[in-house]
């Protein structure tokens, strides 16, 4: 394997290869990896070879390439014991195209309407129980949060009204199972894989009661559920309630960390930068007021709000890892990557990259990102970009404009001691992540 | 200076944002099996159309529209 064309990232060791380092930090040993070896660099996590790729023109190559080429079945089999046999990797590649467009059906233009408003109102009960000032863990507020809201627009009232503590438990078992060992072998014997298989096990139990019931009622609701209940493959089948189930861990999983991890860095950085922040919150102040009506058309303009969030999103993408399996030599740039390697785009890598964004590491939601629509990927890009990208935009902003609205936000530790940390390939913020928070002062028109 | 817009379907994935921007410009046909696909009823639209237009493609999720100005 010496002889490859480009260079190997130094530190393998014998049968490991990069395996403990990557498990370690996904995000830097990438990072370091590109520093090292520049825009083409192989590591290995035990048998398996990888080419990290780093430029815009890579990343535009790998996102137009074609499944039958660049497979993410392989790489991603790790996704199948989590939401299950028949769904979404589990299933043939054609299977999977039509059930990631009854995704996306829930996530159309007209069902983002009412989601702004519902996102509000979940904000509002979640603060109800606040005082006016005090101090919380936002990491743990924020997976309660955007569990509670995305269960409310995606899966309906009644589904929500039903949602217990139980179910954000299990989600973290699911995640803690998304790891650099389930990429060597998601069947291995570990703690987690077992807890991961007994969380979903029971999810099956919670979501089946919650379809037959459905089911028995004959209720109709406009939301993704009813949709999977209705939904049809190209040949006529219905999806069987082991497949619904199957999509609705899938759907709320893939918004889940994500979003709330994004909502977390968000407020550490909006606590972090008060001159970027008050620009924020006047923002908000002009289109939004606690208990009015937070419409879709005014979330959309909020341009502060939203050029802050693309800029948590670029220095601290929840996804770091974005992997394709070679299936046909894969040729860029005069070399050849054979069939049967992986290919590796990391976003945490993208945004780095100082031909795309000069002084990378400084935080600056007023920075002009490049016109290259490749060379800001944090939600991936090309046929399998995130279906669910705008879905969660406007959710975090939904977040905010109604948390900004009403409370301000201070970091209770020093500003260093916040950082990127990733116990799973989900990037977070470190332990502890606490911030004080404190009631506005009914001002209108003055900023906090 | 000519209104002109461009897609990339490759980046496209039906959401239909343009349309409910520009119904004049834009058409997603729905595809069952698969995303919508997006349709440009014209490649010019008439200058009046402009902030539809511009609004269509800046509110597009995949940023798969773009505006060339030709002279």
């Amino acid at each position: 394997m010496s002889e490859a064309a480009w260079p190997i990232v130094s530190g393998a060791k014998p049968q490991l290869g990069h395996y403990e380092e990557f498990n370690a930090h996904p995000a830097k040993f990438m990072l370091r990896a590109w520093r090292e070896c520049g825009e083409i660099a192989e590591f290995s996590l035990g048998e398996v070879r990888n080419v990290l790729l780093s430029s815009p023109s890579a990343y535009e190559a790998v996102f137009r390439a074609l499944d039958d080429q660049l497979s993410p079945s392989e790489p991603y089999r790790f996704m199948v014991p989590v939401f299950g046999e028949g769904i979404q990797f589990g299933a043939p590649l054609e299977i999977e195209r039509q059930q990631v467009k009854m995704q996306s059906n829930a996530l159309r233009v007209d069902r983002m309407k009412s989601y702004a408003q519902v996102i509000a109102r979940e904000v509002e009960d979640w603060v109800a129980g606040w005082d006016d000032a005090g101090e919380q863990d936002f990491y743990d507020e924020f997976k309660e949060l955007v569990l509670r809201s995305s269960t409310h627009c995606l899966m309906g009232s009644e589904f929500r009204a039903k949602l217990t503590g139980e179910f954000g438990a299990l989600y973290q078992d699911l995640e803690h199972a998304v790891s650099a060992a389930s990429i060597v072998d998601p069947y291995g014997q570990q703690d987690a894989f077992a807890k991961r298989d007994r969380a979903r096990a029971r999810l099956v139990e919670l979501i089946s009661a919650v379809i037959q019931e459905r089911r028995r009622s004959g209720a109709q609701s406009p939301d993704m559920l009813q949709s999977f209940m209705e939904a049809a493959y190209l040949d006529g089948r219905r999806l069987t309630d082991d497949e619904i189930v199957g999509m609705v861990i899938w759907i709320m999983f893939a918004g889940f960390h994500t979003s709330s991890n994004t909502a977390t860095w968000t407020i550490v950085e909006l606590a972090r930068h008060s001159e970027h922040a008050a620009r924020v919150v006047r923002e908000v102040d002009s289109v939004y007021e606690p208990g009015g009506e937070l419409a879709h058309t005014a979330l959309r303009e909020l341009p502060a709000l939203e050029r802050f969030v693309f800029e948590v999103l670029r220095l601290h993408p929840p996804l770091v890892t974005l992997m394709r399996l070679v299936k046909r030599d894969f040729a860029f740039k005069g070399v050849v990557i054979p069939a049967g390697l992986n290919i590796v785009v990391s976003p945490y890598v993208a945004h780095r990259l100082p031909e795309s964004f000069p002084d990378a590491e400084r935080f600056d939601p007023e920075r002009a990102f490049p016109e290259n629509v490749f060379a800001y990927i944090p939600f991936g890009g090309g046929r399998r970009k995130c279906v669910g990208n705008a879905f969660a935009l406007l959710q975090v902003k939904a977040i905010f404009a109604a948390l900004l609205a009403r409370y301000e936000f201070s970091l209770v530790d020093a500003p260093e001691t916040y950082r990127d940390d990733m116990p799973s390939l989900i990037l977070r913020t470190s332990e502890p992540c606490r911030l004080r928070y404190r009631r506005r002062r009914k001002q209108p028109g003055a900023s906090a | 200076m000519t209104l002109r817009i461009a897609i990339d379907r490759e980046l496209c994935q039906g959401h239909g944002v343009c349309m409910d921007e520009a119904p004049d410009v834009v058409l997603v046909i729905e595809r069952a099996g698969d995303y919508g696909q997006t349709s440009l009823l014209t490649e010019t639209p008439p200058e009046e159309m402009r902030a539809r237009v511009e609004a269509a493609v800046r509110h597009c999720p995949n940023r798969a529209l773009r505006i060339i100005e030709t002279p």
